[in-house]
């Protein structure tokens, strides 16, 4: 065990934890909001985080023209761009997430299948997205060209903010609070929640549940469009079966959160970030999964709900 | 999240591919007419190169044996094991149940020719690969020894890693080493080899292991820069490479970054961007461009449609004539093969002699060349 590093390295470590957490807090946020209003794990939100990375790369590459070795941007022009990457993703995923709700989950729903049958048609979708794009990709790995120069603010006990890691915090800090706001004051977000405290009482107040479910769809792929984007600007790579891992953990940090929560999943999502960065640097990188496991079971062991979780779990702030 | 069913439907899709091969192969080996050489390597997925790189060599080596007009014509088929144990347990099955096939020429990875000896020993199948160099492999007290249908005309780790490590220090006074590995069956023991002549010529200051697939290094980055270090070995493959040397510049190191043969492959570059300019490779091979006359890569290049021949096109080259060899000599059924691989002395295409120990490898070792990455080009250096 080594604890010089962490102490050597603590800010380096948090920050860069920081950063981590919350592009996975941010996907998170698909599956919490799903799962809050149709008490469903959307299996397909792995691949709709994995197409998002690749409509950040199609728009940078193909339809800026960027190629591999363009030079950075800078002013007007790099803002302009990353902006409108940004928006082609979150918008993309979006889109996805909405006819993957219309396929996977609709029309079972409307035919009063079984809830097991959704799940099996979620992770079918899931299967199918992925092995599409590995057809499509060769099972090649892809590179984005860098746009965003690494340059740096400064350092704080040797942490290094850098542009890069910055955006990657302040971007989702923006998103949640958007969010938050959202689903608690306006009438859409007081549908969700009403929706997913008692979708009969729902029905009899006149909300429309299947707008209400596509809405929240819909939302989960904005933010999980919005994740893609900051993964693929800080890691400038993606390949077919990038979404297999971030889905894992980002299902962990809503699970470790309290799935339904919103604020669960965004503090869990930081919470798993901050823990694999530490867990990695004391024990060594082949420890990480082991610890972030060993550490969600005492949690649940103690907090069933998870973190932020209720007896009666609910799509709320 | 789907892991299970995923691997459900991958062995689903490799037993229809396999039985497709059987529906699909050319005349039986019985008739005498033509034989089959299967290449097995990763030939899509992240490691793709390595295996994109090689079977150049085979398919030249068949062209020109079978432009002879020989007796018996040589066909090539390829399997791709994406350089993944599991896929190629599921795909050895099949390529061995093809009776077409007399020999493989593979495999690229050390990992999957681990997973694929159980079909391939059932089977009597000879293997000859061009780049597997896991030392296990050939070691005679390792439980997973592909002995004795396993050989390869690459030298093992046991030579490589020594002199990826000197390599990596070269002109550095006092080195202080970092090693990091993949976790595989390549990665984890070519690090771990690097060691000892680390300790012999500086210090090591760290090592750390990080599962093939990881997106985030920065935590390692972190330790790295923490530590002091000026040298870093990294013993995995190509794509992880990338990302891992991306994230140490980025972070601030400026020390020497070195690798191994996994991530000696000609995308390297490509994937790593500014982060592989200066990065120090090894491999124990000989380019093939350089023995090649020009007529012979203007051939080449005619045949393959490659212009510079990728990295063991020279060992897969080999490998493929060593089978031919023993066919022309008549050899057509795998046991005939497994004979005559097992006993003979074959001839190198740059004038070395192969001939196998009892446990595959080729006696006497092989030289490891050092490569160096400039303007996004891998160049041979010297010899590691």
């Amino acid at each position: 065990m080594n604890f010089s590093v962490v102490t050597s390295q603590f800010w380096s470590l948090a920050l860069q934890g920081l950063a981590l957490g919350l592009i996975y807090a941010l996907v998170s946020l698909g599956y919490t909001m799903v799962y809050g209003v149709l008490r469903l794990i959307n299996f397909a939100n792995s691949e709709v985080f994995m197409f998002g990375t690749f409509a950040t790369l199609y728009i940078e590459v193909h339809f800026l023209g960027y190629d591999i070795g363009a030079p950075s941007l800078h002013g007007f022009k790099l803002v302009y761009t990353l902006a409108f990457a940004l928006l082609a993703s979150m918008l993309a995923c979006a889109i996805l997430a909405i006819i993957v709700e219309l396929v996977a989950y609709r029309r079972l729903r409307a035919r009063g299948a079984n809830r097991l049958a959704s799940l099996i048609s979620a992770i079918g979708v899931s299967i199918f997205l992925l092995e599409g794009m590995r057809m499509i990709t060769i099972s090649r790995p892809m590179t984005t060209p860098r746009l965003l120069d690494k340059w740096s603010f400064g350092e704080f006990h040797g942490a290094n903010f850098r542009i890069d890691t910055v955006l990657t915090i302040v971007a989702p800090i923006i998103i949640f609070v958007v969010l938050d706001q959202f689903v608690t004051r306006s009438r859409l977000g007081k549908s969700i929640r009403a929706v997913s405290m008692s979708e009969e009482n729902s029905k009899l107040m006149g909300i429309n549940i299947n707008r209400v479910i596509t809405l929240t769809f819909c939302i989960g792929g904005l933010t999980t469009g919005a994740a893609a984007f900051l993964y693929t600007t800080v890691y400038e790579n993606t390949i077919f079966n990038v979404g297999f891992n971030m889905g894992i953990a980002a299902f962990t940090a809503a699970v470790l959160g309290g799935i339904g929560n919103l604020r669960g999943a965004f503090f869990g999502g930081i919470a798993l970030g901050m823990l694999e960065q530490f867990a990695s640097a004391m024990l060594g990188s082949q420890w990480k999964a082991v610890t972030v496991f060993a550490v969600l079971v005492v949690v649940l062991l103690f907090k069933p709900n998870g973190l932020f979780g209720e007896a009666v779990q609910q799509t709320r702030t | 999240m789907n892991k299970k069913i995923v691997s459900g439907l991958a062995i689903a899709a490799a037993a229809t591919l396999a039985l497709g091969v059987v529906a699909t192969s050319p005349a039986s080996a019985a008739a005498k007419k033509s034989v089959t050489l299967a290449f097995q390597g990763p030939l899509t997925g992240g490691d793709a190169q390595l295996g994109q790189d090689q079977i150049p060599g085979a398919i030249y080596a068949i062209a020109l044996y079978n432009a002879k007009n020989p007796a018996v014509k040589v066909e090539l088929i390829k399997a791709d094991s994406q350089c993944d144990g599991t896929v190629a347990a599921n795909i050895a099955p099949g390529v061995a149940a093809n009776k077409a096939v007399i020999g493989v020429i593979g495999t690229s990875c050390s990992g999957e020719a681990r997973n694929s000896f159980p079909a391939y020993r059932a089977a009597g199948l000879t293997m000859i690969a061009p780049s597997a160099s896991a030392v296990s492999l050939t070691d005679p007290k390792a439980p997973d020894r592909g002995f004795p249908i396993f050989h390869r005309v690459v030298a093992h780790d046991g030579f490589q890693a020594p002199a990826l490590a000197r390599y990596a220090a070269k002109g550095v006074t006092n080195p202080k080493y970092y090693v990091i590995d993949d976790m595989t069956t390549y990665g984890g023991p070519l690090a771990k080899g690097t060691l000892p002549t680390a300790k012999k010529l500086g210090t090591v200051v760290g090592t750390d292991s990080v599962a093939k697939g990881t997106a985030d290094y920065t935590s390692v980055a972190s330790k790295v820069k923490a530590s002091g270090a000026n040298v870093v070995i990294y013993g995995g493959y190509t794509t992880d490479a990338a990302k891992l040397f991306k994230a140490l510049r980025d972070g601030g190191y400026t020390g020497i970054l070195a690798s191994g043969d996994g991530t000696n492959t000609s995308d390297f570059p490509g994937l790593a961007g500014k982060a592989a300019e200066g990065v120090r490779l090894t491999a124990a091979d000989v380019p093939f461009d350089s023995i090649l006359t020009k007529a012979q890569l203007a051939e080449f290049t005619k045949i393959t449609g490659i212009k510079v021949p990728g990295l063991y096109s020279t060992t897969a080259f080999n490998a493929t004539n060593i089978f031919l060899d023993c066919i022309s000599q008549g050899k057509l059924t795998r046991s005939a093969i497994q004979l005559c691989v097992n006993s003979g002395t074959f001839k190198g295409v740059g004038g070395d002699v192969i001939k196998f120990n009892r446990y595959g490898d080729i006696i006497g070792g092989a030289p490891v060349g050092g490569y160096l990455v400039k303007d996004g080009v891998i160049n041979y250096d010297a010899v590691a």
